[in-house]
């Protein structure tokens, strides 16, 4: 099990490399999104922004309206932050869940082959 | 003049899993239907046989995969085991003579040409959720999209040739043809239809996800047993003559034809073709001349046991070059022995066709050696199945449609003629071209009749 402040590191160097990521960028144009991130076994939930092709910071909490809620443990996050583990294979194992428009969970799917091909 | 037999409800043409699906449907609403089917066995292209050491051969579809939810209900319903395909360990890559391992779906060796290929998937799955499934000549940009062939699509969007190699692969896989064959607009319904290339092209998580222990045969032979003896063998129809009231369907070699209110094609629209309409449907003959069946020769090399798990190795093959395009695990269940499934398809096909059978036998075995290791030469067993040389389907695993065809006859694939109402997983909105599309697709031809029948039934009641 990871804290929450475990969490929040890890995404901050999945953020960092994502932003420098031209590829990814690219693949976010015109993709503006608040994802959710909640952890199955801590019941946390955090806040990712998606503005101008940049990641924010991720932020405890959530707002009522958003685009996609990703579902996980919490040390499925951290790994998957850190760059350790495919989120694509979690995702199509069932173990990291996605729900949002058709359109955007096959975005997200997308991008993390990329992020993790890119790393 | 030929003095029918009984008038019946409904006859269905075609005993494959949409024929069957159909069939029992109609008998569940008290309709008296029969089967004709042409071949000596029922299924088409939902075929299976047994091995030398018991376990089962699926010669055509076999697997199951998230949201055919139709297939998985039907495969519970027999009883019989439904198990993940094998992926654990490193898939292959054979490409210009190098033969390298990856993880996931797209082959990694390059990281650029593979997040090229995961950006073009994604586009084109994200441009097929805007072309309505049922209605394709509907979108905005029909005609510029059923202009252009796949090929050119992807000299557009793809610049590495090893990106291009790989979706030249995932298509061939898909389709049984090359992209050159295929009209943008056909794929991107194809693709809404069924989640997606990435989904289509999946093991975990997409269509190949799961097999059937008894073989999808097993699902048609289910089917089959609820329809109690309705089914005739050995029975091609070369002729229909039909009006609003009915149908007249000649079996060839018999002088006394069947008669029914209502009929289901349940085949494909290229199979149809062959099928005499009286009096004639122009539009069905466009649509035939319009599509293609896909060429794919299935390949089974059997193995005392699945030497490739011991390597680390998954099973999965993707080969730009050679014969076969991509390979699975397809080892029974509890892997007391193994096997490797592999296709043939498209020009690979047509380049290899003329070949002996040993001789394309031996070419098969020195390319899975290639991929997992000299042992793939001793198969105990090795078969082939050539879809495009069966003569009641004609190709497999599913028939494609030409630039220019969808938006000028797309709306024949479904539209019933007059009481003959039209089946078959081509005809499919959802999961088209596999067993779930075919379920769907006999689904709505019953439900078409019988809606049908209750109207004239009403009208006739007054």
């Amino acid at each position: 099990m990871a804290s929450t402040d475990e969490i929040i590191e890890a995404y901050g160097e999945w953020q960092s490399r994502s932003n420098a990521n031209d590829r990814l960028r690219k693949m976010l144009r015109g993709w503006d999104r608040v994802v959710i991130v909640e952890t199955t076994d801590t019941h946390e939930r955090l806040t990712i922004t998606v503005v101008d092709q940049t990641l924010t910071d991720i932020v405890v909490g959530a707002p009522e309206m958003v685009d996609l809620v990703v579902t996980g443990t919490s040390e499925d996050f951290c790994d998957m932050f850190w760059g350790d583990l495919n989120p694509s294979e979690k995702y199509i194992s069932g173990e990291i869940v996605i729900h949002g428009a058709q359109a955007d969970v096959m975005r997200l799917d997308a991008m993390s082959m990329v992020a993790f091909l890119d790393q | 003049m030929h003095v029918p037999e009984q008038l019946r409800d409904a006859v269905v043409i075609g005993a494959g899993l949409a024929g069957l699906r159909a069939a029992v449907d109609l008998e569940r609403a008290g309709c008296d239907v029969l089967v004709l089917e042409a071949r000596d066995r029922i299924g088409g292209r939902a075929w299976s046989g047994v091995a030398e050491d018991g376990s089962t051969i699926d010669f055509g579809g076999q697997w199951l995969g998230p949201g055919q939810t139709r297939a998985l209900a039907l495969a519970e319903a027999t009883g019989m085991e439904v198990f993940p395909t094998w992926v654990a360990g490193a898939n292959v890559e054979l490409r210009e003579g190098e033969r390298l391992e990856y993880s996931g779906l797209i082959p990694t060796a390059d990281p650029d040409a593979s997040i090229e290929v995961v950006t073009a998937m994604l586009d084109l799955d994200l441009l097929g959720l805007d072309v309505p499934v049922g209605a394709p000549w509907e979108h905005e940009d029909a005609a510029l999209l059923d202009a252009e062939t796949m090929a050119t699509w992807l000299d557009r969007n793809l610049a590495s040739p090893v990106s291009r190699g790989i979706v030249e692969v995932a298509l061939q896989a898909v389709f049984g043809v090359n992209s050159d064959e295929l009209s943008v607009l056909f794929v991107l319904a194809y693709l809404h239809g069924g989640g997606g290339l990435t989904n289509l092209t999946r093991t975990t998580g997409g269509a190949q996800e799961r097999r059937m222990d008894a073989g999808a045969g097993a699902l048609a032979a289910h089917l089959a047993k609820k329809l109690h003896g309705r089914i005739e063998l050995d029975a091609p129809v070369d002729r229909i003559e039909w009006d609003a009231t009915g149908v007249t369907v000649h079996v060839v070699g018999r002088s006394v034809p069947v008669t029914a209110r209502r009929a289901v094609l349940a085949l494909s629209p290229i199979l149809a073709e062959r099928i005499a309409l009286d009096p004639e449907v122009p539009q069905r003959h466009a649509l035939a001349a319009g599509m293609t069946m896909g060429r794919v020769r299935k390949v089974h090399a059997r193995y005392a046991r699945p030497f490739w798990r011991e390597r680390g190795l998954s099973g999965q093959l993707i080969s730009t070059n050679g014969s076969i395009s991509s390979t699975f695990d397809n080892s029974p269940s509890d892997g007391t022995s193994g096997a490797l499934v592999g296709f043939i398809a498209g020009r690979d096909y047509d380049a290899t066709a003329d070949l002996t059978d040993d001789a394309r036998r031996n070419l098969v075995l020195d390319e899975l050696a290639c991929a997992f290791g000299p042992e793939a030469r001793l198969a105990t067993e090795y078969h082939e199945v050539d879809w495009p040389a069966e003569e009641w389907t004609g190709g497999g695993p599913v028939a494609v449609m030409q630039p220019g065809v969808l938006t000028r006859v797309g709306d024949a694939l479904r539209r019933p003629i007059g009481p003959v109402h039209l089946a078959g997983t081509e005809t499919a909105l959802e999961w088209c071209g596999y067993l779930e599309g075919a379920l769907e697709s006999g689904e709505r031809a019953a439900a078409e009749v019988v809606a049908s029948l209750a109207l004239t039934k009403g009208s006739e009641e007054g």
